[in-house]
Parts: C-alpha cells; structure tokens; sequence
C-alpha cells in the first residue's frame, strides 16, 4: 500500500492509500469517480484511457491510465476531459470535435482531446511551419484507437484550431 | 405537460414478470434519464444550427452516458455501494471440465457469492431460445464452445474483486480431466436459393424463393463429416418443395460445366476470417435486485433492449419464488461503438443473475477487453465457391452459383439470418437470369459469431467483386463497362425474385467512378511508379441491404407552450447520430431542431398500449388477417437497432408524429393567428407551408414564430404531441385515424396517440389497416443502397508494405438526415473495410480469442496511419427528389472497400488473393515468388 496525493483537474485528492498494484485508471474511474476517463483495452494500446500529466517544468504530456499504477502518480496534477471546459465554456478544441462531427460513438473522445490539448500546448511553445502542420498531427494523434470514424475529422478539427490562431501555433513566415 | 422520461411507465406482463422502466420518485436533478437525455437540459445545443451532434457537448466533457459509466452511487435511490463480478470462462473445449479451483484467492478473497451451472439450475433459471445452450458449462462436460461461462464470482467491493482478478489472471481456476471431441451439435441452418427468369426480365419466374418459398434440405450427413446438408437431389418421397428447387439448381450447375466455348466460367473458392466489432466500450451492465420491493434493477448498453428486457424477464420468469422478481427496470445508456456487436448478446442475463444471487446488493459486470474478445459475438468467417459464366460475346452473366459455409461458434445466435442475407447478398450489383446459392451456418467449438456490421454481404460481394475483377481481366473487358452491362436495372429481379422498391441509382455511380482521376489516370499511375513501388487501382461496388424484414419504429413528439420541442423514440444511440437525424428529420416539420431527444425509449410508448403475438416472420396470412382485427395489434413492437436502419426506420415514427402535431396542432394555431377561417380554402393548403428561419412562412400571410404558434395551439386545445408505431417487412404498415372531425389522416404507420393542449395521451383507433403481407418474408430485401469504391494502393517491392495513396467512395442514401453523420460514417466505414481486407484476423479455434489471451496490439485494427487521411474522398449523391425517403447507409460504404484493395493489389503486383486478410507478410511473399494466389 502507498499513500498518494494526486491533483485532478486543479483539485487535490487524498492522501489515498492505494495498492501498488491498482492501475491509475482504477482509481479514477472505481475510487474518484472520474468515469470521463475511459477503459479500452487495459494493454496501453487505444489510449481512450489517456490523460494529460502536467510536469513541473510547465510542460505536459499525455499518459495512459491502464496500463500505469495509481502510485506512480503520487504528487503529479493530471488534467481529464472534465477539465477542458472553464467556467462552462467549452475549450476552442472541444468546439471544434463538435462543429466537425470528430466522434460518433465519443468512447475514444476523451483520449483525442487530452492528446490534441497536449499538442497545442506544445505548438504554443514551439511554433511549427505550417508545412509540417499535417504530419504533425498525424504523429501526435496516431496512437489513438477510434473504431467509427476514420479519423479523417478529428484530424481536421484540430488542423483548423490550429489555423485559426495561427500567429500562436506556426512559426511566422513559414510554408 | 411538458413529455419527459420520467412520466411513462410500461407494465406488460412477460414470463409473469412486469416489466418496467419507470424512474424512482424523488429522483435527484441528474438522474440517469437527464443524464442519457439528449442534450442535456439547460446544454447549448449543437445540433440548433446544424454544428454539432445533438449529444455533442455530453460527449466532449466526459459525462456520463455509458453503461459502463455508472455505478451504484450514480443510480438516485439505489444503495451506494457497488460490488464487482468477475466471470470465469472457459478456454478449452476439447476436455472434459471438472470443476473450479479457486485455491488461489485464499480464504481472504473469498467471494461473496458463486454462481455456477449447477446454481442456476438449482433456481429453475431457462435459458431464453434465442440463447440455446448451458449459460455456464456442467462440471463433467466438455465446454461447448471456447469462451463459455463457467461461473461468476460477485465480490463485496472493488478492491476485493481487484486483487481477486490480479490473484487468478494466471492460475489454473479451471480443472479439465480426459480429451474428447468437441461438442457436436446441429447446424444452425441450411438454405437454397435458386431463381430462373422467364424467356423476358419481365416475365414470371420459372422458379424464386419469392414465387416458391425457401426451401432447405432435409437430409444431413452424419457425424464425424461434420453434419453438412446433402444439397444433392435424392430420391426421396418427402421435402418434394427442395427437389423441385435442387433439381433446377443443379441443372444451372451442370451448364455451367459444360465448357461451352461462348461461356468464360471462372469456379473460385475464397475464404475470409473472423474478426471482431472492436467496439471501444467493452460490455458492461449494472444491476441491482432490490428484495424489499422484489424488484431487479439493470443498466444495460445494448442495441436490442426489448430484446433484452424480453430476455431477462424471460430468464427468470420460472425461477423460485425467492429469486424471481415480480418488477424488472431496465435503464438503457447510450453505447460506445455497437456495429451490430451489441444486437441480442447475452451479456445482460449474467448481469442479471449476479444481481440475483447478491439481493440488495448492486452489482457491476464488465468485460475488460480479454473478455470481449473471448466472449463478444464475432463476424462469421466465410468458406466460399463461386462460378459464374459470362458470355464473351456480350459480355453478360449468364448463369451464378454458389455455395457459402458459415462457422457460427457456439451459439446459434444470428447464423441462420446471416447466412440467408449473404446468400441473397452474393449477386451484389448484378443481375443473373440464373442462379442457385446453397448456404449453411454450422456450429463449431469457436466464440459465437453473430451480428456484426455487413452482415454476411460483406463477404459474399468480396467473393463476387473480386471474381468480377478476374473475369474482366479473362476476356477481356473494362470493368466499368462489365458492371454497366450486368447491372441489375431499376425494376429487375434479384436473386430472391422481387424487385427493390427504393431508386437503383448503379448507373450514376459507374458514371463516377469511371470519371474519377483514380480511375481515370490509372495507367499513368502505375506507369510512373517510383523504383521498388508498385502501383495498382482497384475498383469495386456493392448494393447493401438494409431492414430486416420486421422492424419497428417507436417515436413521439410533443411541443410545449413555449416551442420546445422534446423526441422520444426506441432506436438505440451507439455513435450512429439517431438522436440528431431524428432531430433533423422532425425539424423538417416542425421548424426546428428539438430540445431534448431520448433515445432507446421503449418504456415511452405506453398510452399506444400496443400488444403483439407470434412470430412477425412466421406468421401465417389468416393469423395476420385475424389478430389486426384488435385495434392495439402490431405484427412486433420494438425491434434492435440494426441493420443500418436508423435513418430509415428508426426516425420513421418521431417523423409521423412530427407531421400530425403540425397538421392537427400547429396548422390550425396559425390559422387562428392569421384569421384564416375554416371555410377558407387556403385552411386546407398546409402542406404548402414552409419553416424558414423559426418561423413559418405562406405566401402573403405574415411569418409565424413557432413560440406563438406552440402557445395558441396550447390555448386552443390542439394537438401538441403524437405518437406512432410504424412496422416494416419490405414495406410499411399503413392506416387511417380520425383525428378530428373533418378528414381521416392516412399514414405509413399503425398506431397512434395524441395530446391535446397539457392533457394526457389518448389513443386513437385505427381503421383500414393495412400490414405488409406475410408472404414478403420470402423477400430478401427490397430495400437496398448502393455504393462504390475506387483505392489506389502503392506496394513496396522489397517488403510487401502496402499503403493506400488515394482513394473515394461514392454511394446514394436518399435524403441524408445529418450529411456531416453521413460522412463520418462513411469515412469509419472506409476505415473498418481496410482493417478487414488487410489487418483484422481472429484464429477461429485453440490460440484464438476464446482462449482469453487476445487484445489490441494482438489484433490490428486500422490506426490513422494506415488510412489516406488527406486522400481520402467521399461523394454522396443528392437525393432523386428532394423528400426521397432516408436509406440506410451504416454498412455499405464499408463493403467495396474490401474487393476494392484486393483487385487494386492484384492490378500492382499480378497477385489474387483469395482469402482475408492480405497482409504484408503474405504481400512479401507473394511478390518474391512471384506468384499468383
């Protein structure tokens, strides 16, 4: 058993005492209750049960939840889709799964927006040209299982986040 | 009364239970139903301005909408605390199972109950049909099919079922004693169908399944040969209906090898795998039976919830007094991913008999996904002969055979149903003056196959459309021009004898896809492949079925004093955009897009008081004409959401309702608001009437603002709310209501009830009810969507790694309810038709999915990368008149994609693949040895 402290979505949660062998997405989904969080495959390999781990050095990254124990999470903030709309104002990308019709069933939603979250994040940072937008998505996004749609929307939706505040996510004068 | 969920209850009486779906009183604000209630009320709704699904924001915040979402603390009412059942399965068939070991979860992890074979018998549980067989396998028998059930263990708490499941992942839980063969059982059906036109297409038949029935044989082969039909002829007194068929078929056979010179005959074998719908929300149900009130609670996500109620209830409707409920409330949650995967699984009787077995205890099941794939029914594999002959002056199809074995696993589940349809799928878009199809679903010791998206035709028009590539390469022949010549016409007989009551539109499709840049630079393509590439464009088409002969649609529609609009229907939302496409389809009529959808609403169609008998497909014609007489009578009252019927079917009766709250509620609302008297002819032209912006709009009278209108017709007592029940079997059920005084309203549907004002529902009688004949049972189909598909692969010489470089679908689908869901559909179906020609493979017995140990990474859906994300293009014809009625188009986008990639392969490489997948390995291969498979 360990004592953890996870903070999700800006609020803390515990000390919990976990065993070491619960998975991260057990204890969202059993303990705390965040079912946005979903369960896939258990094998890391659809990350519908992805989400965003923020480090200290302001950077983020996505995690899968299945495959990883609660535990290793002990003092980290994590974001779900709970958290990307502020104050009951949906973020630009979940308007955007929305106006390009990105999901059908919504099982593997949550996953796309934590990782397209995570990826303009670090475009915000790290402008790209635009030449370079398409494949960039692609590598970001292609982990992620969803077996409705074809992907073709979802990627669609967050080129035109992207496009659409493009002085933030491209680098300035580039192809 | 504004309509809300929580205001109907259903109380039919099924196996002695009543069957109910009523929420608890004092219901906290975000009960299930709000939850599950499209938007959600007080949301922004998307879908207002055509941006969005109308669950699209319910979606993208992570609310809860999945069964697998809920759990005990979620439900108002129920206890709070949840316990946990694991399900212990069986992943050897061929040994004789001696009993359980649990040894390993020491005293500590103990569960809190058991439930074994021997437990369920001992309660008097039966076994619903549909679902034939031990639902947990004796000890001393040999496991009927891998993947069976040997028992559930219910544990008190999450983290007790956790370390529980952790204790057992790799124990040895069940004991097996001596080999022995696996199970035999019969075959799950054997069908033939033959046709033979007359000297003219117009002419009678000499013989069709419509014209004579359909026919199976009555002869097996006895074991250890596997109990096949004897298809042959044989000289016996009885099943005179089959020798008349088989003697015709044979004959067709026997020209067929007569080598004549003028006929090309191609006689090809071909075989495609089994593969799983991979929904990406593994089953999952939560039950809870409440013993106080003797009554057992379920939070199911399925696509047959009728089917399902109708199941548990019956399952537990002999059971001892002290486990039989006198109340069963289903709450039905939206499902992620269905794909026909969810259409009557039996998932939800275990469900409910871990609840049984733990009174007052609410208890969760879910699959992970080593269950799913051990346990969820999968899309039956396919060992296929096809011969077709072909005139080589013409160019035409003279004569068609084939011959389909299907391996059902180890229910009987669909197999019979998916063997007929993809027998009368295995003409596609042609037509043959002659053909004779023998088909047979067998059992065997695999997972359960059943329905999954194409639905036999997926394999049966690969089968075709890749020998149709073969024959235009034999005799030569372009094979746009091949397809234009066989083309079944608009009013031709299919292979079942009747003819498709929707547009045929094959010939536009041609015309696109011969004049598209894939098709038409496809020389140039391959001419000017990069070193080591080779390059190849395939093209394919498919008419897909959609209904399945006895379907129904549920749906209401009601308006309140303010315009809101609210839709109730039974059509189940899997991610197929029901909620928004009826929506869209009410919106139509009603001038906007409504406030509050709800779907999989069985329960909310009471006040029809609808009652039913027999078998919609085996009833007799008398039996028809007889029971009709009873006013409340349908042929079937809720039927699955499948089949590609959601536009078609399932927005059917929000759709009816929709247009007789405007014509008795709103039309005479604006009458009064315009002081248009009744004697006024223009009080008769309300189908002239259009909604343009909110508002409705007639020539030189002023606009009108559904809120005015909604609150005059509130205030005049008119109608604000119908609804209907349509019933399907290749055709509508029609009939007349006298709604007010002046006109009977004649419709597609065959029952109706309607609101006045905020009074309650009243149901109104009908007359001249007319339903489809019985006889169309022997129809196929007659409802169909075509599509077509053109990819352009490029194969590296070296390694065999295929990649798709470009490729577009073109299909028709009547009127699209929602285009943007249309599209998204079409592009997943793209999607899942390349995992299936070149990813997905399940071994059907000993290393496949029954023995528990499969899992993504194992199995290779289509990721992003293996698709032409940015090359990807899809075309979808206009209607052919602006109010042509929606046609299902949930599966047969998916279909040519597959012959597609494998006649595009061979274009590339000069290779034929005959069965499914083609991977790169075999790729590889193929094109190192150079040759033709």
């Amino acid at each position: 058993m360990k004592s953890i402290t996870v903070t999700v979505n800006g609020v803390a949660h515990g000390p919990s005492a976990v065993r070491d062998d619960l998975s991260m997405n057990d204890f969202l989904r059993e303990y705390l209750g965040v079912t946005g969080v979903k369960f896939g495959c258990g094998v890391g390999q659809c990350l519908s049960c992805a989400i965003i781990v923020d480090n200290a050095d302001g950077a983020s990254e996505t995690s899968p939840t299945c495959i990883v124990p609660a535990a290793s999470f002990d003092g980290k903030a994590i974001r779900t889709v709970e958290g990307h709309a502020k104050g009951g104002e949906l973020s630009a990308l979940q308007r955007a799964f929305i106006n390009h019709f990105a999901f059908q069933c919504g099982y593997c939603t949550a996953g796309f927006l934590n990782e397209a979250q995570v990826l303009l994040e670090r475009l915000a940072r790290t402008p790209i040209a635009r030449a370079d937008l398409e494949r960039t998505i692609a590598e970001a996004l292609d982990g992620h299982l969803c077996r409705c749609t074809g992907y073709v929307k979802y990627h669609e939706a967050v080129r035109d986040v992207v496009l659409a505040d493009s002085a933030l996510y491209l680098r300035k004068g580039s192809p | 009364m504004p309509m809300s969920r929580r205001n109907f209850v259903r109380s039919v009486v099924a196996s002695g239970i009543t069957l109910s779906f009523t929420r608890l009183a004092g219901a906290a604000p975000l009960d299930f139903d709000t939850r599950e209630t499209m938007p959600g009320r007080g949301s922004w709704n998307p879908a207002i301005h055509a941006a969005g699904r109308i669950d699209g924001v319910a979606k993208v915040t992570g609310a809860k909408l999945y069964a697998s979402d809920f759990r005990a603390g979620d439900m108002p009412g129920w206890p709070s605390k949840t316990a946990h059942a694991l399900m212990l399965r069986a992943a050897d068939a061929t040994h004789v199972f001696r009993g359980l070991d649990l040894s390993a979860l020491g005293g500590a992890l103990a569960p809190t109950a058991l439930v074994t074979a021997a437990d369920v018998a001992r309660i008097g549980v039966r076994v619903p049909a549909f679902y034939e067989g031990d639902l947990f396998c004796p000890v001393d028998t040999t496991p009927l099919y891998l993947g069976q059930p040997l028992a559930l263990l219910v544990f008190a708490d999450f983290d007790l079922f956790d370390q529980a499941r952790m204790a057992l992942r790799d124990a040895a839980f069940a004991k097996f004693g001596e080999e022995t063969a696996p199970v035999e059982t019969p075959g799950y059906g054997a069908f033939r169908f033959t046709r033979v036109g007359g000297p003219t297409p117009e002419a009678p038949d000499v013989v069709s399944p419509v014209k004579d029935g359909w026919v199976s044989p009555g002869k097996f082969e006895t074991a250890p040969n596997g109990k096949r039909p004897i298809w042959a002829r044989l000289p016996i007194p009885t099943g005179q209906d089959y020798a008349r068929v088989a003697a015709i078929g044979e004959q067709i056979r026997a020209d067929l090898a007569t080598h004549d010179p003028a006929v090309l005959v191609l006689d090809r074998e071909f075989r495609t795998q089994s593969v799983d719908p991979m929904f990406l929300e593994p089953e999952s149900a939560l039950a809870w039976y409440d013993a106080g009130r003797e009554t057992l609670e379920l939070v199911l996500g399925v696509q047959s919830p009728y089917e399902a109620a109708d199941s548990v209830a019956f399952m537990l409707g002999a059971a001892d007094q002290a486990v039989r409920p006198k109340r069963i409330a289903m709450h039905f949650a939206s499902c992620g991913g269905g794909f026909g995967g969810r259409d009557h699984t039996p998932f939800p009787l275990y469900a409910a008999l871990a609840a049984m077995f733990v009174p007052d205890r609410p208890v969760r099941l879910a699959n992970t996904r080593f269950d799913q794939f051990q346990s969820g029914v999968k899309r039956h594999a396919f060992a296929m002969r096809t011969q077709i002959g072909v005139e080589r002056a013409t160019g035409k199809i003279v004569a068609f055979a084939a011959d389909h074995a299907l391996d059902g696993g180890g229910l009987a589940n669909f197999s019979a149903n998916v063997a007929t349809v993809g027998a009368n799928a295995a003409l596609g878009i042609y037509y043959a003056p002659k053909a004779d199809i023998t088909t047979y679903a067998f059992h065997s010791r695999g997972v359960t196959a059943g329905s999954m998206r194409g639905y036999g035709t997926v394999q049966t028009m690969t089968a075709l459309e890749t020998l149709v590539d073969e024959i235009c390469a034999t005799l030569p022949l372009d094979p746009i021009a091949f397809r234009r010549r066989n083309a079944l016409a608009t009013g031709g007989k299919t292979l079942a004898g009747n003819a498709y009551i929707v547009s045929v539109r094959t010939p536009e499709i041609l015309d696109k896809l011969e004049a598209h840049p894939i098709w038409r630079d496809r020389a140039d393509a391959r001419a000017g492949a990069p070193a080591g590439v080779l390059v190849g464009t395939g093209v394919a088409c498919a008419a897909k079925d959609y209904g399945s002969g006895a379907d129904c649609s549920l749906g209401s529609v009601a308006i309140d004093a303010r315009g809101m609009i609210s839709i109730a229907c039974d059509s189940v939302e899997m991610g197929n955009g029901i909620g928004t496409a009826a929506a869209n389809r009410v919106a139509a009529h009603l001038g906007r897009i409504a406030d509050e959808v709800a779907t999989a609403r069985i329960d909310a169609f009471d006040p029809l008081g609808l009652v039913t008998s027999s078998d919609p497909y085996r009833i007799s014609q008398e039996m028809q004409d007889a029971a009709q007489q009873n006013p409340r009578w349908v042929p079937a009252i809720s039927s699955a959401s499948t089949a590609s019927i959601g536009a078609h079917v399932g927005t059917h009766a929000a759709a009816e309702a929709a247009r007789i709250v405007f014509r008795y509620g709103l039309w005479p609302a604006a009458l009064d608001l315009w002081r248009v008297p009744k004697s006024d002819p223009l009080a008769g032209a309300w189908r002239q009437a259009l909604w343009k912006d909110g508002e409705l709009v007639m020539p030189g009278l002023a606009p009108l603002a559904l809120a005015d209108l909604a609150a005059r017709a509130h205030a005049q007592n008119g109608v604000t709310a119908a609804m209907t029940h349509g019933f399907n079997r290749w055709a509508w059920s029609s009939a007349a209501f006298r709604v007010d005084d002046e006109e009977a309203w004649s419709a597609d549907i065959d029952a109706l009830a309607v609101r006045r004002g905020s009074g309650d529902f009243v149901r109104l009688d009908r007359s001249a009810v007319a339903f489809p004949p019985t006889d169309y049972n022997r129809i196929g189909t007659s409802y169909a969507s075509l599509c077509g598909a053109l990819v352009r692969v490029e194969v590296e010489r070296a390694t065999g790694a295929i990649r798709i470089a470009r490729a577009y679908s073109v299909l028709e689908c009547g009127r699209a309810l929602a285009p943007e869901i249309v599209i998204g559909q079409a592009q997943g179906g793209f999607a899942m038709g390349v995992g299936y020609a070149l990813l997905e493979s399940l071994p059907p017995y000993e290393g496949g999915p029954g023995d528990g140990t499969w899992n993504l990474g194992r199995y290779l859906v289509a990721r992003a990368s293996d698709l032409p994300l940015h090359a990807l293009e899809v075309e979808v014809l206009a209607p052919v008149e602006p109010d042509e009625r929606p046609k299902g188009m949930a599966e047969v986008v998916m279909i040519p994609v597959v012959p597609a990639l494998l006649n595009a392969i061979f274009d590339a490489t000069g290779c034929r693949f005959r069965s499914l997948p083609v991977t790169q390995a075999m790729l590889a291969d193929a094109i190192r040895t150079g040759a033709p498979r």
